[in-house]
C-alpha cells in the first residue's frame, strides 16, 4: 500500500496540540480533584480550560485542517458499513469520528455541569455558577458531574484499546500519526493527504473560545476566582 | 395541686434524663451533631475564603478548635453496631478501612492545629485553611454517602 515509503499529512499541528492538551486536562481534572482539595481553584481552572478547548475544537471543526473538519469525518451508517467492508481512512474512520464526537460531548458536559457543582455543604469547592442556582440544582449537577466522569472513563478505555489494536493488528499507526501528524501514503477512502489549517486561524479560534467561555461565565454572574 | 406539679416535674425530669442518656448512647446522633457543629463553624470561613465576608480570625480559630475537638471525638463514634439507622450518611467501607478512616481524623487534627498558629490574615488563611478542608474532602469523597 505504501508508495515508496512516502508520508502524507494526516493531522495538522493545531489539531494535534489540541488533542494532547485535552488529554492532559482530562488527566489533570482527575488529579486536581483527587489531590487538590486544598486548592479548589486548581480543579476549577482546569474545567475552564477544558471547556475553552472543546469550544475551540467545535470552531476548528468548521475552519481547521481538512481531517479535523466535521464535514470530513462525521459519518452516517452507510459510510460506517462501507468502512466495515474494508475501507482505510487517513483521518477518523466513521467509528473513530463517532468516538471523537462522544469524547468531546462528554468533556463538554463534564465542564458545564462543573460550573454548577459544589460539595454537599458548599463549603469546600463551588463552581462559579453554583451560587446562582438552588441547592437542588447544585445536587443534580454534582451528581451528573460524577456520573459523566465515569462514562468518560469507559469511553477513554475503549478509545485507547481500539487505537492500540489498530496499531498492533491493523498496521494503522493511529497513535503515532496523532503525535507526528503523518501517515504512510495510501489509497485512503476519505482523502489522500490532509490540508493543514493555519496556526493563525487556530489562534483566532482559541481567542473566540476563551472569550465565549470566560465572557459567558462572567455574564452569567459567575466569579472566575 | 402540689402533688400533681411534683408528678409532672418528676416525669419531665425522667423523660429529660432518658433523652440525654439516649443521645449519649447513640453514636449516630452524636457524630451527626458533631459534624453539624463542624459545618456551622466552617460556614463563615467559607465566606472569607470566597471573599464575600471580611477576615475574622476569631471565627477562623473557633472553626479550627471545633475541628480539633471533632477529630478527637469522632473515631470512637463508629462502633460496629452503628452502621445503620438514624439516617446516617456514613458509608459502610468505614468499618472495612477503620485505620485509614481514623488516620484521616488524626490528620484533620494535625492540620487544624498547624493552621491555628499559621493563620494571621486573609493571605495566610487561604493556603493554611485549604489544607484543612483538603482533609475534609478526602474523607467525604471516600466515606460519606452522597445524597443522590
Amino acid at each position: 500500500m505504501s508508495v515508496g515509503g512516502a508520508r502524507v499529512l494526516a493531522w495538522d499541528g493545531p489539531t494535534r496540540v489540541f488533542k494532547w492538551t485535552l488529554v492532559l486536562l482530562v488527566l489533570d481534572g482527575w488529579v486536581s480533584n483527587r489531590f487538590g482539595a486544598s486548592l479548589p481553584q486548581w480543579h476549577i481552572w482546569n474545567g475552564y480550560l477544558a471547556l475553552t478547548l472543546v469550544v475551540f475544537r467545535v470552531l476548528w471543526g468548521f475552519v481547521g485542517g481538512s481531517t479535523a473538519r466535521f464535514s470530513s469525518f462525521v459519518a452516517g451508517p452507510r459510510r460506517a458499513l462501507a468502512y466495515l467492508r474494508g475501507a482505510k481512512y487517513l483521518g477518523h474512520n466513521p467509528f473513530g469520528g463517532w468516538m471523537a464526537l462522544g469524547l468531546l460531548a462528554l468533556v463538554a458536559a463534564q465542564a458545564l455541569t462543573g460550573l454548577f457543582s459544589a460539595d454537599e455543604d458548599r463549603l469546600i469547592i463551588e463552581g462559579p455558577l453554583a451560587g446562582k442556582v438552588s441547592d437542588a440544582t447544585v445536587a443534580f449537577a454534582s451528581h451528573r458531574h460524577h456520573l459523566i466522569f465515569a462514562a468518560l472513563e469507559v469511553l477513554i478505555v475503549v478509545h485507547i484499546a481500539v487505537n492500540l489494536f489498530y496499531a498492533a493488528f491493523r498496521r494503522d499507526p493511529l497513535v503515532k500519526a496523532m503525535v507526528t501528524g503523518e501517515k504512510p501514503a495510501a489509497d485512503y477512502a476519505d482523502m489522500r493527504s490532509a490540508a493543514a489549517g493555519s496556526w493563525g486561524r487556530a489562534a483566532v479560534c482559541l481567542a473566540i473560545a476563551a472569550a465565549l467561555v470566560f465572557g459567558g461565565i462572567t455574564a452569567a454572574g459567575g466569579r472566575l476566582f | 395541686m402540689m402533688k400533681k406539679f411534683l408528678t409532672i416535674s418528676i416525669l419531665a425530669g425522667v423523660a429529660f434524663a432518658a433523652g440525654a442518656a439516649t443521645a449519649q448512647n447513640d453514636p449516630i446522633a452524636q457524630r451527626k451533631s458533631i459534624m453539624k457543629g463542624v459545618g456551622d463553624a466552617t460556614k463563615p470561613v467559607a465566606g472569607m475564603l470566597k471573599g464575600t465576608e471580611p477576615f475574622d480570625n476569631a471565627l477562623v480559630q473557633k472553626a479550627l478548635a471545633t475541628y480539633i475537638d471533632a477529630a478527637k471525638k469522632m473515631p470512637s463514634l463508629f462502633p460496629a453496631d452503628s452502621k445503620h439507622g438514624g439516617e446516617t450518611t456514613a458509608r459502610s467501607n468505614i468499618w472495612d478501612e477503620k485505620p485509614r478512616f481514623d488516620g484521616l481524623f488524626a490528620r484533620l487534627g494535625q492540620e487544624a492545629a498547624a493552621a491555628q498558629g499559621a493563620i494571621k490574615d486573609q493571605d495566610s488563611l487561604k493556603p493554611n485553611f485549604g489544607k484543612v478542608l483538603g482533609v475534609c474532602k478526602e474523607c467525604h469523597d471516600d466515606y460519606r454517602e452522597k445524597k443522590n
